[in-house]
């Protein structure tokens, strides 16, 4: 966990539409580092899927990194071809596990031809050795060797998604994108699948760049964590410094509205609106339409990152007002508790 | 309505499907499988009591929705609304429970006619009722349920409504008609996190206020707090427990309710959940019998009183005579890998495969003589051979439901026998390996 594997520097992706250019990821920096779990968070419509594609090159046709840089290992890959990121860095260097994993095996291809059809693309290495890697594979993420050679219909719902992240994880990837891995899945199915990729970490030092909009896998199962609002990087740091120091009304704000069983009468957070669709250039804050603290600065420039000074130098944050707005929030906070607050939760929770 | 008298009482309901039937089975005359969506379930709701139904996916959870409004024929049981049994409905009754029972779908963005703005929506119930009023009625429900000004929202369609806004169009229509019930079935699992607290807020408050009964359906036990008094745990088409909200929470008796519990994930890096040791996902409800509903998943399935077996290797044996009954052992397949073409050697090589637990004396002779039987072809010999020694208790008796004010749990663990016992006796956190033991004890204890 030293030198970045990855690192995305100020990185606009824009997608050309017949109303001008969206902008769907606007001036993000982040980096991973070897043997590192980092979670991308935000609501649907923040930009966290169209950064990870960005990463792979695998934006859609009318979609294109304006500018920045995508480094991995000391290479800028932002304009390599579709040919070179094929051959050199998809698979063997950064896989995918994509959105909706269950239907995205193929219904009419045994487990091992999928993985050598993905082993020769990919790869000189001959098929003895690629059917060798599946088994090993297998055998982390706990399926029987022996079953490589069967269909998907022949595996439970559970042991498809296994069998997809065996697949990611074959060819010894330095880094996986995993992009709502278990969305849609049940909680026991959820925390099955993320016992194996926390098997991952310890037993092959894989690096993972987690995408999800729910920040409670995140702050279980990553090191550091990415909070996105339409397009901008509102805060990132450490998931402990996150956790306990949030800055951004956005990062405090999100992590608020997440239940926790521990706690089951807390007032959730309520966010109004939804994040924007923005056309052109952010120089502005994303969130300021829906922030309860926006003052008119907020709105005269893009926010700089800057440091929360809590102790963990990764720890930044976007916002003009970061020290005011946690402040006004947590003296806001109190009387709310205290007051109507307090009583509404007792008529929503109470049950003695 | 007198004052005890529930609003809903759901008694014994049962919604069996037939299963697929192919032209051999016609010729044969074999009967149809039956899948157990909805397998006796029974309970009660009072005035102005919310109650929810969690359970995963395929727990049979929305058939018994379905089934309350009239979209499905019972197969046995009943539904008694305001003492009146829907087995003896007719026409004009229907008409007057579609009107007092109404749903609020998961899906606010396919629920909304496309075509009709906010207004004809929340009018088209006023109309098939012959309601007057409208256009007042429509504002105030608007103002309910938080779209305001509703000259904004009124001449909108559902295009120009994020998915929070649907929803409490969906929730607006619901109430329009002043409705006793409102079944809900996942309001908010499409919705956005920011969004999901409004919305439940919204509907908790408009319970209170409107005197209105829910019955609350979700696989999201994290919300249901914010919700609900009373959960409703739902596995297979049984509920296996029953229990005040918070209760259930910080206390689950059932094995299954432990799992489910457990594996929410708990926003804070500081926190060390332990994850679920469970593995698989529940199996399809065809012809599944009459013991617990949990019995192929739990860690904690009771062996027979006369023998003496290590939990988890107990746990195999149950789980390989499970594949063997469902013809999931891949025998061939192990054929194949095996190479060497004697009887001795495919019997190591299953048991190797679907068993990492040592077993000793009668367990471990049992065992081997089924693979054997198993390896010559015998599969039913096999299962017979690993059921005269194995058979579970919870396999065969359904497990009863104990009743205590507010708490039911149908679970062998739990029953009035040995409660005392369990409870002492690390019931309640029954996961690691020496909870294993002691429950193995309190399994023998029950049988004496």
């Amino acid at each position: 966990m030293s030198e970045p594997l990855l690192e995305v520097d100020d990185l606009t992706v824009q997608y050309e539409t017949d109303d001008g250019m969206l902008t769907a990821t606007s001036n993000a920096s982040f980096s991973i580092s070897e043997g590192e779990f980092f979670g991308l968070a935000g609501e649907s419509g923040s930009g966290k899927s169209t950064l990870a594609k960005a990463i792979i090159g695998g934006l859609d046709d009318n979609g294109q990194v304006s500018s920045g840089t995508i480094t991995y290992r000391g290479e800028e890959i932002q304009d390599l071809s579709d040919k070179e990121l094929s051959q050199r860095i998809r698979w063997k260097e950064i896989s995918w596990i994509p959105q909706g994993a269950m239907s995205s095996l193929d219904p009419l291809q045994r487990v091992s031809e999928q993985a050598l059809e993905i082993g020769n693309v990919h790869t000189d290495l001959p098929d003895e050795e690629i059917r060798d890697k599946l088994k090993e594979t297998f055998d982390i993420v706990g399926l029987q060797e022996s079953r490589i050679d069967d269909y998907p219909h022949q595996f439970s719902g559970g042991m498809q998604q296994r069998a997809i992240i065996a697949l990611a994880l074959f060819l010894e990837p330095e880094l996986v994108i995993a992009d709502e891995p278990t969305t849609a899945l049940d909680v026991i199915m959820q925390d099955q699948i993320f016992t194996y990729l926390d098997r991952l970490k310890d037993e092959l030092d894989i690096s993972l760049l987690l995408i999800t909009h729910d920040i409670s896998v995140i702050f279980e199962s990553c090191d550091s964590v990415a909070i996105m609002h339409a397009s901008q990087i509102a805060e990132r740091g450490t998931t402990d410094a996150v956790h306990a120091n949030p800055r951004h009304p956005y990062a405090f704000m999100f992590k608020e509205a997440f239940p926790d069983i521990r706690e089951p009468k807390r007032e959730l957070e309520v966010i109004e609106g939804h994040p924007p669709e923005l056309m052109g250039e952010v120089d502005f804050c994303s969130f300021a339409d829906r922030c309860p603290w926006a003052a008119p600065e907020c709105r005269e420039g893009a926010p700089p990152t800057e440091s929360v000074e809590d102790g963990d130098p990764s720890h930044v944050t976007a916002c003009v007002r970061k020290e005011e707005a946690y402040e006004m929030y947590r003296s806001d906070a109190s009387p709310i508790d205290d007051g109507s607050g307090a009583q509404s939760i007792a008529q929503m929770g109470e049950v003695d | 309505m007198s004052a005890n008298q529930p609003v809903l009482e759901i008694k014994n309901l049962k919604k069996y499907f037939e299963g697929n039937t192919d032209i051999v089975d016609m010729i044969m005359r074999r009967e149809p499988s039956q899948i157990q969506a909805v397998d006796g379930v029974s309970m009660t709701l009072q005035e102005n009591e919310s109650v929810a139904v969690i359970g995963e996916s395929g727990c049979g959870k929305s058939t018994l929705l379905r089934t309350l409004i009239g979209l499905h024929d019972i197969s046995a049981g009943d539904i008694v609304y305001k003492g009146t049994p829907v087995s003896e409905f007719d026409k004009a009754d229907w008409k007057e429970y579609r009107r007092n029972v109404q749903v609020i779908f998961q899906d606010p963005f396919n629920s909304l006619n496309p075509k009709m703005t906010v207004r004809e929506s929340l009018a088209e119930p006023l109309d098939i009722h012959g309601i007057g009023n409208k256009e007042e009625r429509v504002r105030e429900v608007l103002e309910q349920v938080e779209l305001q000004p509703a000259e904004k929202y009124l001449d909108r369609k559902p295009t120009n409504l994020s998915g929070g806004e649907k929803q409490r169009v969906s929730i607006g229509r619901a109430l329009i008609l002043d409705p006793d019930v409102i079944l809900a079935d996942e309001p908010v699992s499409m919705l956005d996190v920011s969004t999901q607290a409004a919305v439940l807020t919204k509907m908790k408050e408009l319970i209170n206020d409107f005197d209105v009964s829910m019955i609350y359906i979700s696989h999201d036990l994290s919300t249901v707090s914010y919700i609900a008094e009373t959960v409703k745990v739902m596995y297979l088409g049984r509920f296996v427990e029953s229990a005040r909200t918070k209760r259930l929470l910080e206390d689950p008796k059932h094995p299954y309710t432990e799992a489910l519990v457990s594996a929410i994930p708990v926003p804070d890096p500081t926190y060390d959940r332990e994850r679920t040791e469970m593995s698989g996902a529940p199996r399809d409800p065809i012809d599944i019998g009459e013991g617990c509903r949990f019995r192929d998943r739990c860690p904690e399935v009771i062996p027979p009183d006369d023998i003496e077996i290590d939990q988890q290797a107990y746990r195999e044996i149950m789980s390989f005579r499970e594949f063997l009954e469902r013809e999931e052992v891949g025998l061939e397949r192990i054929e194949k890998i095996v190479e060497v073409n004697e009887r001795s050697a495919l019997v190591d090589a299953v048991q190797r495969e679907y068993f990492d637990h040592e077993l000793t004396g009668k367990n471990e002779s049992t065992l081997r003589s089924a693979l054997t039987s198993l390896a010559d072809g015998n599969e039913d010999l096999a299962i017979e051979r690993l059921r005269e020694r194995f058979e579970s208790v919870c396999e065969t008796t359904p497990p009863e439901v104990e009743a205590e004010p507010e708490w039911h749990v149908a679970c062998h663990h739990h029953t009035e026998i040995d409660r005392t016992t369990v409870a002492g006796g690390g019931g309640t956190d029954a996961t690691g390996d020496s909870g294993s033991d002691a429950t193995g004890s309190v399994a023998h204890a029950e049988h004496q």
